[in-house]
């Protein structure tokens, strides 16, 4: 199906459509793959099967559409084996799946080299492998009809299987007697048009879409030479469980994919900036209203009060609105686990088996985009690391199957990744000698999870002696830290010897706009994010109890470090007989920051600062509370963190 | 090629006018704690974050109010964009290539850290920045 030829090349435009659209359907593929896997050796579930074909099938057509050869010709292959399996010519044996398994990761490989304008990889062995695999077809053309065999099974009344046929006229055709009407009145003939959309192309030709119902679409591959192609629509199954929230499908997955709109992450970026402006808008409001109290009529002045409150409302739900927008399963980043957990595994010789929880849980897209990388290398080094060998494991008594459990919650403003695996845990005396070895500042016995985390979080530790796989993309655990920190976010480490090691990630829901307490220290503000804060106590000076260069508050049945903002920041601030700390952090990351005064809670736009002159610790980014000047936001983690830094070094290493 | 001529100090000095977005009189800035000497903070230049060099600190001279003759210079450099605080802007001149001398050794002083190279403008002696060294991060002596 070569488009004809006054078609000039596709733009970008299409492009991106036909890498979004392959993308689903290669996540398809890959999942059904996975599904197959499990069900080798017994009864093929038969609508895996099918959608792997539909999958596949599509691939196919759309990626001859944008003239990816490679793409389309593994696509072609898989489905002609595909079909020989589901027609029980070929039966699903390891090998047979193997080889679809590597058909597939290539295919996945040329899309994304496409789309990365880098060369493609090699499509020869893969597709000698399927050719092995798939019996001769008879005569005829390679598109067999098994959607429509498949139609034919379904019980009656089932709606009948949709096809979008696009047919691109071309003068060549025009000579051939081939016009738009032509194929219309061909396709009235096998079924009924249900729609026709003309389009124009990205390269300013036109072509018309038409959205067809039949069951013998097996006419429609001998149009092919007429500028006619095809590829089934989705078809609405509602015994199709959604792979996406695996809990509850919402009402949108339950409606079909004809729901949907596909919206780029850019026009989202700019719609939550211009909630943003008007966010800052509304605080010059509020702030000139305060200012004009006294020149206007009580009853004047309380009427725009309402007004302005109704604004802010209004504003908070829009805000909240495009924020539901931006936020995506995190079982995106799961669903490839899978494949990279099984891969692996194979590579070391080990058995592992991947549990995965809160799929369902929402994030922004942004994080979800940015955090893919650090979760992959985080489930690598559970398997290259974490779990043993099967004799290993069987001496110390475990299963020889080892579990990796991947998870997701939410807990207020947060979500919590959550992954870890029933291994070794960490060889802390020979991590502490890799470290010496590499040159970086050991600490006497970290026995400490924080200490030790930093080892192996230090640049120059964890990627100078892997060069296996499982460092396959050269992100070491250093990236992992600084990409979560760069998030806002915090990575915490849990290990036991002999019972596994977790690392947990907690990022913000979101970072545009979030509500802050505004805090005054000395002259200058600062604002400190809602989702860090605990809670905002008052303090009677009297009750700290010093210790060395700390000073410790008795809170909540334990002790609580207070950090002086005005000292680590160098601002002159008068001692204070009462004060209010700002409570930020769990459990023994705690620390009160002392402040002079807490000036209310604001809703902020977060702007981040990213210039090496700005980059300070305990200052995450800067906003405006609309009166124009600038405030820095607090980096509560940061500022706990450095605070745990002054203590170890004030008190010697805690045992 | 175009010039921006400001003054710090007392002495003019010139800077390529295609590295100057715009300037803007100073209002306030944000101190930033902890962030190196020469910084002077931090403030929004039409909806972004942008530090704030004190030049004066920067070449090693006493920092001096802020008045209605400060001018904030805001600069882009390798994808970043930074204001730079001079005493006060004067003028926009052509400055002919060949009318550019290195430094040399005759130019003695913390500024000549941050030189391209010296002109003469009829009986004025201009120093031209080296815009890539003054907004560099690196922590140098001054700082």
């Amino acid at each position: 199906m070569k488009p004809p030829e006054n078609q000039p090349a596709f733009g970008a435009g299409f492009m991106d459509d036909y890498f979004a659209e392959a993308e689903e359907h290669i996540v398809t593929v890959r999942r059904s793959l996975l599904t197959l896997e499990g069900a080798l050796g017994s009864e093929l579930p038969a609508a895996v099967l099918e959608e792997l074909f539909r999958s596949c099938h599509s691939l196919k057509g759309i990626s001859a559409m944008v003239e990816l050869r490679e793409a389309e010709l593994l696509a072609h292959h898989m489905e002609s084996g595909l079909r020989a399996i589901r027609n029980h010519q070929v039966a699903l044996t390891p090998v047979n799946f193997e080889a679809l398994v590597v058909a597939g990761r290539t295919l996945e490989h040329v899309v994304a080299a496409h789309r990365a304008g880098s060369p493609l990889p090699d499509i020869e062995e893969p597709i000698r492998q399927l050719r092995a695999l798939a019996t001769p077809d008879g005569p005829g053309d390679s598109s067999s009809s098994i959607a429509g065999q498949a139609a034919q099974a379904a019980p009656a009344g089932a709606p009948l299987p949709r096809w979008k046929v696009t047919f691109v006229p071309s003068a060549e055709l025009v000579a051939r007697g081939v016009k738009v009407d032509t194929v219309r009145a061909r396709l009235l003939e096998i079924g009924q048009v249900l729609r026709v959309i003309p389009k124009v192309t990205a390269g300013g030709g036109i072509a018309f879409e038409f959205e067809l119902e039949t069951r013998d679409e097996s006419k429609l591959a001998a149009w092919r030479e007429d500028g006619v192609a095809y590829e089934p629509m989705p078809v609405i199954a509602p015994d199709v469980p959604s792979v996406l929230t695996p809990g509850a499908p919402s009402e949108a997955f339950a409606a079909g994919t004809a729901n949907f709109v596909r919206v780029d992450l850019s026009r989202l970026d700019d719609l939550m900036r211009l909630v943003g402006d008007m966010v800052v808008a509304r605080a010059r409001l509020a702030d000139t209203l305060e200012r004009v109290e006294e020149h206007v009529p009580f009853r004047e002045w309380r009427a725009l009060q309402e007004h302005n409150a109704g604004l802010e409302r209004h504003l908070r739900d829009l805000r909240e609105g495009v924020m539901r927008v931006r936020l995506v399963p995190v079982g995106e980043i799961f669903r490839r686990m899978p494949f990279v957990v099984r891969d692996l595994a194979r590579d070391y010789g080990k058995r592992v088996r991947l549990d995965l929880a809160g799929g369902s849980t929402e994030i922004d897209k942004f994080l979800i985009e940015r955090m893919m990388d650090p979760v992959i290398h985080l489930v690598r080094n559970a398997i290259s690391h974490g779990i043993e060998p099967p004799a290993q494991r069987a001496a110390a008594g475990k299963p020889a199957e080892g579990v990796i459990r991947l998870g997701a919650s939410t807990s207020g403003e947060s979500i919590v990744v959550e992954i870890s695996d029933d291994g070794a845990g960490i060889d802390v005396p020979a991590v502490v000698a890799r470290g010496r070895a590499a040159g970086l500042a050991v600490p006497e016995g970290p026995d400490d999870t924080r200490a030790l985390l930093d080892l192996l979080c230090a640049s120059g530790f964890s990627t100078r002696e892997e060069a296996d796989r499982g460092s396959g993309r050269g992100v070491g655990m250093a990236v992992v830290r600084s990409t979560v920190r760069e998030l806002g976010g915090l990575l915490a480490l849990e290990t036991a010897p002999g019972r596994g090691t977790t690392f947990r990630v907690t990022l913000p829901l979101t970072l545009a706009i979030t509500d802050a307490i505004i805090a005054q220290v000395g002259d200058q503000v600062f604002a400190v994010p809602q989702s860090a804060v605990r809670e905002v106590i008052e303090v009677d000076a009297a009750a700290l109890r010093k210790i060395e260069r700390n000073e410790l508050l008795t809170y909540r049945g334990g002790t609580l470090p207070i950090v002086r903002l005005s000292q680590l920041f160098a601002i002159e601030s008068e001692e204070r007989p009462r004060f209010h700390a700002v409570v930020v952090g769990a459990g023994l990351a705690a620390v009160g920051l002392m402040v002079d005064r807490i000036a209310g809670q604001r809703e902020i736009v977060v702007k981040t600062i990213t210039d090496p002159l700005l980059r300070v610790d305990g200052i995450s980014g800067a906003t405006e509370l609309g009166d124009g000047r600038l405030v820095l936001i607090l980096d509560a983690p940061a500022l706990s963190r450095m605070q745990a830094g002054r203590q170890s070094r004030s008190e010697g290493v805690r045992a | 090629m175009n010039y921006i001529l400001f003054g710090v100090a007392g002495t003019t000095y010139a800077m390529r006018s295609d590295h100057v977005l715009h300037m803007e009189m100073v209002e306030h800035v944000t101190a930033v704690p902890n962030a190196p000497a020469f910084v002077e903070g931090v403030v929004f230049s039409r909806g972004q974050v942008v530090p704030v060099i004190n030049l004066r600190a920067r070449f090693g001279f006493e920092r001096a109010p802020i008045d209605l003759r400060t001018r904030l210079l805001i600069v882009q450099t390798q994808g970043r964009r930074v204001g730079l605080m001079a005493d006060e802007a004067r003028e926009f001149v052509g400055i002919p290539d060949d009318a550019v001398r290195p430094p040399g050794d005759a130019i003695v002083g913390l500024s000549g850290n941050y030189l391209e190279g010296v002109a003469t403008l009829g009986d004025r002696i201009v120093l031209i920045l080296d815009i890539r060294e003054v907004v560099d991060a690196l922590p140098t002596a001054a700082a």
